[in-house]
């Protein structure tokens, strides 16, 4: 049995291709349905929003940017009452979350102090450190919930319940639940509900499950201040995740399930999927930090995983899906030059990559997947054995049916600068 | 410090870096935290880059600065290194331009020699998009630029053409192919396609066709100052602006010629310009002359967008097709004086300057026009309302990144232009029997446009899924005014795309007569009173 924390993991200097956390604002916004999410940032954040995440404005967008120009940049602190009044008045909120971002970082803004003078007990200002500077991508929705930690009840000692962890849309929230309830295990909520009045109770007997890897912050947050256990397990993806899942989350209270049938079970209805995917070379980039369980998954499949890379790889946290990818090569803040060169000369079969890089590696000549889509589709647990399989399948099959692609032809003039 | 979502110009960056993806051998490197080269995924995404565009990131992070670390040098050895650039463009990100480090300095210490390297430290408070990427290719033409021989036969250079601009290669190949007609060779083509060595060789070229205000002109300023070179900086946009180009093209060409003693150019037969060489170059002067577009006279137009296509929009709709104008604007503060110089005469009132979405959404909500030609953000505005919309300028959305020929500029370009007035508005025959009879028989299109439309619950405002690349629609407002039965059946009887302007306009007369609700006789009078 081997000791977490003595696999190997190769470390680089994190020149990555992906985004910033402000990112998070992109599926948070939407998960908690009476929020505002304020970012205090500049151009750069806002054109990023607009862009990036292709997202556009609606009627009634729950998202702004609180603009820094340049004369605020000489100002000590900044006045942002107005604009609070402005969006209480357009929006009514029930809670504002105010993100950071890399310049009012730079500048030393007081964040704390900031929410905290904004705040009112009908609406409380949140702050949420997002900024680049720190954080990349999936990892302000950490943020974003440990700032809701006191808006989440106390639950009293001796009330056994487990409270899920990470933003899930509601019918895979249904689904967890009921398949909680199926096995006799009580549920207090998930945290985040989708809205700020429902926040789940959580005490010194909750089990904190945690359904995304980005969450490991307001895990121990949870466990240092209300003394909740955190599960240690396989994150529910795919057959062999979600039976360890379960079947230890079963155990922390006190009932003993074996789900070996129902984990052959999935393997079988995902046969076509696997015997695909077998020996199939998958390299993942590093983006969302989703990567290690779901090249766990590939690699329980038969898939030879040549690199999984993550931006950050907490080793408790993830102390079981890196045991569970023994023998693969591990890389934590990847350097990306060093990758391209190595997919030249691995040539994976696939390449799990950033929205910034698909198109690149196809025009290289190889298959991808957007990492990102693993985020917005319903993968987890049974019910997204399926969907999860699929999508690392269908760039796969898609691609055999295409016509032969002679890129000499039909490449040229698509970016002269290029040829 | 004020709210915003949605702004019209992209960062500082975005405009240096559409400068340098449009050339080879140029690599820009961004210093930058973590996140900021989000600006790869717009030319991945919209332009779909076969390959990695040049633009790396010097990454930032909080602990670097905590220990007064910059990663910058080891960044321009391992792009040097891993990409072998002619050029390396250092930029400065707004937080790390609050730094004040010397890039200048940190530069020089990669080793990487001071020719391959230069750094572009505008500041990315007071620089937005265009009058960086302007600026940069300003820049670089005059540092690559040198005297030489002419071409001993007619030529030009084509300047502003950069990467993510609007309908760029099919803009570039209606010039082209013009040019081809008339006997005139390219020279160079910048920054689209360019290289370093392509810069240094702009000045063989006779002249600069440069038809963008907001790229390129700055270039052709310079080389017409620093090498005698005229420029043609009037973009061919329509019918009558594409002969005006010729013309002024064959006859500054000709000057020189003369002096060369090269024979002139002449004007070939128009039917030349056209597809297949046999027929008029452009529909739009028979269509603008046939009884289907009589229509037109009354209809109402409000442009917005950029300076070169505003103006050029403006002129074509009220010059070739007939519209009349209601209102023109553009975000661009620092063109509005040409903007307004260029549309003396054509607008009712005065240029609208500003940058906030909201207040241009607000005009065209006052004033409902049967077409807004604008941006992206006007097309979603329009969407809302109702209101028929055209993108005629950037910001743009994957959707205006298409792969058929569309070209703005030219004789082709007309009448793409022309082509999208009429699908976008409602005219014609068509539209007298809707007007007469209330629907035509076209009710059943109302019960599909009705689910994202005036019906949907109110708690449906939140059902929006998100998903790469595509767009949320949206419902409109809560708090419209309450409408009796029999009002409603009566407001049915209006032709469905006009009645969201009546409820509007409705809604208004009611509040302001002081009705709580509108009932078959407030409708009726607003009917009076608004002329129907």
């Amino acid at each position: 049995m081997q000791v977490p924390g003595d696999i190997q993991i190769i470390k680089e200097d994190n020149v990555t291709h992906s985004f910033c956390g402000l990112a998070c604002v992109g599926w948070m916004y939407q998960k908690i349905k009476d929020s505002f999410f304020l970012i205090l940032g500049t151009h750069t954040c806002a054109h990023f929003l607009q862009n990036a995440l292709g997202m556009m404005i609606f009627a009634k967008p729950r998202f702004g940017i609180a603009l820094m120009e340049e004369g605020d940049l000489s100002k000590n602190e900044p006045t942002l009452q107005e604009i609070i009044s402005e969006i209480k008045a357009d929006h009514n909120p029930s809670v504002i979350f105010l993100l950071s971002s890399c310049t009012p970082e730079v500048m030393k803004v007081d964040f704390k102090g900031l929410a905290h003078h904004l705040s009112t007990p009908e609406v409380p200002v949140l702050f949420v450190p997002a900024s680049g500077l720190v954080y990349n991508f999936t990892q302000a929705e950490d943020s974003v919930l440990a700032a809701l930690v006191p808006f989440c009840p106390q639950a009293p000692a001796g009330e056994k319940k487990v409270v899920f962890l990470g933003s899930v849309n509601d019918s895979t929230a249904d689904d967890l639940r009921a398949e909680a309830e199926e096995l006799g295990i009580a549920v207090g909520g998930f945290l985040p509900e989708s809205r700020f009045d429902r926040m789940p109770a959580i005490g010194p007997d909750t089990v904190l499950a945690p359904i995304q890897p980005y969450l490991s912050r307001v895990a121990v947050k949870l466990s240092r201040e209300r003394g909740c256990s955190v599960l240690h397990s396989l994150f529910p993806f795919g057959p062999d995740g979600t039976r360890a899942f379960w079947e230890d989350l079963a155990r922390e209270f006190g009932i003993t399930v074996d789900l070996r049938d129902r984990e052959k079970a999935a393997w079988e209805k995902i046969r076509k999927q696997t015997d695909l995917l077998k020996g199939k070379k998958v390299f993942f980039t590093a983006d969302t930090m989703m990567e290690l369980p779901l090249a766990r998954f590939l690699h329980n499949a038969g898939a030879d995983v040549v690199e999984c890379s993550s931006a950050y790889i907490i080793k408790k946290f993830h102390a079981r899906e890196l045991e569970a990818l023994d023998g693969v090569r591990v890389v934590e803040q990847p350097n990306f030059h060093r990758q391209l060169e190595d997919v030249r000369r691995i040539k994976p079969d696939l390449i799990v990559t950033s929205l910034m890089t698909a198109n690149p590696f196809v025009g290289n000549g190889f298959v991808v997947k957007w990492s990102m889509e693993f985020m917005l589709m319903p993968i987890h647990s049974w019910s997204g054995v399926i969907s999860l399989a699929n999508l690392f399948v269908s760039p796969l099959q898609r691609r055999s049916k295409l016509p032969a692609f002679d890129e000499k032809v039909w490449l040229e003039g698509i970016m002269p600068s290029a040829e | 410090m004020r709210l915003a979502f949605w702004l019209y110009e992209g960062t500082a960056l975005h405009g240096i870096s559409r400068v340098t993806n449009s050339m080879k051998g140029v690599h820009t490197v961004y210093h930058a935290p973590q996140g900021d080269d989000y600006i790869t995924a717009t030319y991945t995404m919209l332009e779909r880059t076969p390959q990695f565009p040049g633009l790396s990131i010097s990454v930032v992070r909080g602990r670097d600065l905590a220990q007064g670390v910059s990663r910058l040098p080891t960044t321009l050895q391992q792009v040097d290194h891993h990409y072998h650039p002619e050029l390396i463009v250092i930029a400065p990100s707004c937080s790390t331009a609050l730094l004040q480090e010397d890039l200048h300095q940190l530069a020089a210490h990669s080793g990487v020699p001071n020719e391959r390297l230069m750094v572009y430290a505008l500041n990315p408070f007071r620089v937005s998009e265009n009058e960086a990427a302007d600026g940069l290719f300003t820049e670089l033409v005059k540092r690559y630029a040198v005297t030489q021989e002419k071409t001993p036969v007619p030529s030009v250079n084509i300047l502003g053409f950069t990467s993510l601009g609007f309908h760029l290669r099919a803009n570039l190949t209606s010039i082209t192919r013009m040019l081809q007609t008339l006997g005139i060779t390219v020279n160079v083509v910048a920054p689209w396609g360019s290289s370093i060595e392509d810069l240094g060789r702009l000045p063989a070229a006779w002249l600069n066709i440069a038809p963008y205000q907001e790229i390129g002109v700055n270039a052709a300023a310079y080389l017409e100052e620093s090498f005698s070179m005229p420029s043609l900086t009037q973009a061919p946009l329509g019918v009558e602006p594409t002969m005006a180009w010729l013309r002024s093209l064959i006859e500054k060409l000709n000057a020189i010629a003369a002096q060369r003693g090269v024979p002139p150019l002449s004007m070939p037969n128009l039917k030349a310009f056209s597809l297949d060489g046999l027929s008029a170059p452009s529909g739009v002067p028979w269509f603008a002359r046939t009884a289907d577009m009589e229509s037109f006279s009354n209809k109402k137009a409000f442009v917005f967008g950029d300076a070169t296509h505003t103006v050029g929009i403006v002129k074509f709709l009220r010059d070739e097709l007939g519209m009349q104008i209601i209102g023109a604007g553009t975000y661009l503060e620092q063109h509005a004086d040409w903007v307004r110089k260029e549309l003396e005469g054509y607008l009712p009132g005065a240029l609208m300057v500003t940058d906030r979405f909201q207040d241009v959404a607000q005009v065209i909500e006052d004033e409902m026009p049967d077409l807004v030609c604008g941006t992206q953000m006007e097309r979603h505005s329009c969407r809302k309302l109702d209101v028929p919309c055209m993108v005629v300028c950037p910001p743009t959305h994957i959707e205006n990144h298409l792969l058929g020929y569309y070209p703005f500029f030219g004789f082709a370009g007309a009448d793409v232009i022309a082509d999208r007035v009429y699908l976008s508005c409602k005219l014609g025959l068509e539209k007298h029997l809707i007007d007469f009879f209330g629907d035509a028989g076209l009710e059943y299109e109302e019960g599909a446009s009705s689910v994202e439309g005036d019906v949907a619950p109110s708690d449906s405002n939140e059902q929006a899924s998100e998903t790469v690349g595509s767009e949320v629609t949206d419902l409109p407002d809560d708090g419209e005014m309450k409408w009796s039965d029999e009002a409603e059946t009566m407001l049915k009887k209006v032709p469905f795309f006009v009645r969201k302007k009546v409820r509007k306009n409705t809604d208004t007369f009611a509040r302001s007569i002081g009705e709580p609700v509108v009932t078959v006789d407030v409708f009726r009078k607003a009917k009076e009173s608004l002329g129907g």
